[in-house]
């Protein structure tokens, strides 16, 4: 009883006892620390998405607004423009496991550390580097149906010249082109995530494995997989929030959003509806909805990191 | 039907080993050739004129030469260098002396604050780019470089403030204390002390930022719209709309505005990588 008292007592007798200049000193100096960057967020980045909250409910045109309420988003809800747009992101979804498979066997291979796996790492990674809009020219080389396209090249030259698909010219089907654009943007990324995961794990679990027969595939499955989890976790995640949010520019220089609707996502939708229709209010609604998934995904994937501490 | 003796068996096994080495570097040889195959066609392309292009062979300086005759390259180049610069700048100063207020002075509310900005994070671009524009146009902030600067700034603020917290709060206790005991104050602590031993997660932020701020094109596009002003990835943007289908000429500016970003990040990707991996941590 007495030496929980005390215990209890013990940091504030401490603090007393301390409250020297310095303390005043490090919380003045605490404070004044925070003072630019809170200036600088709060001013460009909250007060913005606070506006995008109040003018989702309004008819906002750029200069002038009147309050229509949650009528606002029925409207955008019962749009068939929009309904296709939500369909778009869903369908990229598709893309996502493959983007982590992929890298994922690369990131395997790599991890045996054979002669010049460095290189392969550098090589690969090195997309990272580079922009959307440069990507997306040759994006549109690749997918171009013209006799000097790679796609369509390549199709040629294994004998295979008698289908020559159009993938960017279709409503249908350019949405496919952007999604394998994405997949082989995304894989440097996720595969220097994947061998970080693996670097974390101790050798000696290898050996222990390989004492006990383990061939190299059961060591992948059994061993690496469930010990990199997290890291898988995260690029799925990153990778999501990448081609919901981070894919405006690949979309706008290779198929500008369409034809049609066709390769239209949210975040194109929100642009395309505020700077070439004036409608700000509907891209305004259309941005909460946005972050609300953005958000929501990125709250899933803090969890999941806290939760397995 | 007989088991195989000793020798045998080794035999199978250096097969094996020698077989599944060989597939892996097949394997991995693909991969190089599909990721490297981009810069390869840029390069060749670049180095033919439309005709050649079309005729599927040839060498010609042309399309470079009409490059930089028709764009301004290195006025573009020159911007973008300015306003990237200058972001990592704003973006450096504003996370290293909120990353020590969070992470090692931490006062009442700072856990507020940290949190409030993990929050701003999260926040697509997309959803709070038009007010932001709509704002900045009413302050008159459009094309100019320091209308570009500040919101790549705060774009990068809240991530790059977050690596700084989780990265001072690492730093032991005791350099502070040191410090403090021998008469420094919490402000020349942070002059003196931390920002040399932040310098691993200085270069991170900056390298990541370089790259994101140099590739982008939504910021720009927007924020700055006279040709004066224009980044390098936006001058790229227009060649389609100036020089229709002039594809050579697409491939020669990939290529120009590619290459600082290559460069930096061949320079400096351990710090990249790490950048990465750091989002991870709590």
């Amino acid at each position: 009883m007495t030496s929980q008292e005390a215990a209890a007592r013990l940091p504030r007798v401490r603090r007393r006892a301390r409250r020297s200049p310095l303390v005043a000193q490090r919380r003045r100096m605490g404070i004044l620390f925070t003072l630019p960057v809170a200036f600088l967020i709060g001013s460009l980045l909250l007060i913005p998405i606070g506006q995008t909250f109040y003018y989702s409910f309004t008819n906002w045109d750029g200069f002038t607004s009147h309050w229509i309420g949650f009528t606002a988003y029925t409207n955008l809800f019962h749009n068939p423009e929009f309904v296709t747009v939500l369909e778009n992101n869903a369908v990229m979804l598709l893309a996502l496991p493959i983007s982590i498979v992929l890298p994922l066997a690369v990131a395997f291979l790599l991890n045996t550390q054979l002669r010049g796996w460095r290189i392969f790492r550098s090589v690969f990674f090195l997309p990272t580097a580079v922009s959307w809009v440069v990507i997306a020219f040759v994006a549109r080389r690749f997918f171009d149906p013209d006799k000097q396209g790679i796609l369509r090249s390549l199709l040629d030259h294994t004998g295979l010249g008698f289908w020559h698909p159009d993938l960017l010219a279709h409503e249908h089907s350019a949405l496919i082109a952007v999604m394998i654009t994405f997949i082989w943007s995304v894989f440097g990324t996720n595969m220097i995530i994947f061998l970080a995961g693996m670097s974390t794990i101790d050798q000696e679990i290898y050996d222990a494995a390989k004492v006990d027969g383990a061939g190299s595939f059961t060591v992948m499955v059994r061993i690496t997989f469930p010990l990199i989890k997290r890291f898988v976790q995260f690029a799925f995640i990153i990778s999501l929030i990448t081609a919901f949010s981070a894919l405006f520019s690949l979309i706008i220089v290779m198929t500008n959003g369409g034809p049609g609707y066709g390769s239209t996502t949210l975040e194109f939708f929100i642009y395309e509806q505020a700077f070439t229709e004036n409608n700000f209010g509907v891209a305004a609604t259309a941005g909460v909805v946005l972050f609300v998934l953005v958000f929501t995904v990125s709250m899933v994937q803090l969890r999941l990191l806290r939760s397995d501490d | 039907m007989t088991t195989p003796n000793w020798s045998q068996r080794q035999g199978i096994l250096v097969w094996r080993r020698r077989t599944s080495k060989t597939l892996t570097y097949f394997a991995l040889a693909v991969v190089t050739v599909i990721m490297l195959y981009p810069f390869w066609l840029m390069g060749q392309m670049s180095f033919r004129s439309l005709n050649q292009y079309y005729l599927g062979k040839g060498f010609s300086l042309t399309t470079w030469h009409d490059l930089f005759a028709a764009l301004p390259i290195g006025h573009e180049l020159l911007n973008s260098t300015l306003i990237t610069l200058s972001s990592i700048l704003v973006i450096l100063a504003v996370s290293t002396t909120g990353g020590y207020a969070l992470g090692k002075l931490q006062y009442r509310l700072s856990g507020v604050v940290f949190l409030i900005i993990i929050s701003a994070m999260m926040v697509p671009m997309q959803s709070m780019i038009i007010p932001e524009f709509v704002n900045l146009a009413r302050l008159g902030f459009i094309n100019h470089y320091y209308g570009a600067i500040l919101v790549y700034s705060a774009l990068g603020a809240p991530f790059a403030t977050f690596l700084m917290t989780t990265y001072f709060r690492r730093l032991p206790e005791d350099v502070i204390e040191a410090s403090l005991i021998d008469g420094l104050g919490y402000g020349s602590v942070f002059f003196r002390i931390m920002l040399p031993l932040a310098l691993p997660a200085i270069a991170t932020v900056a390298v990541l930022q370089f790259i994101q701020i140099w590739d982008d094109l939504l910021v720009g596009l927007l924020f700055l719209q006279t040709p004066a002003h224009r980044t390098i990835t936006v001058g790229l943007e227009t060649i389609p709309a100036q020089h229709f289908q002039d594809f050579p000429m697409e491939m020669a500016g990939s290529l120009v505005s590619a290459l600082p970003a290559v460069i930096v990040f061949l320079i400096f990707q351990r710090y990249l990588v790490r950048g990465l991996t750091m989002g991870m941590s709590k």
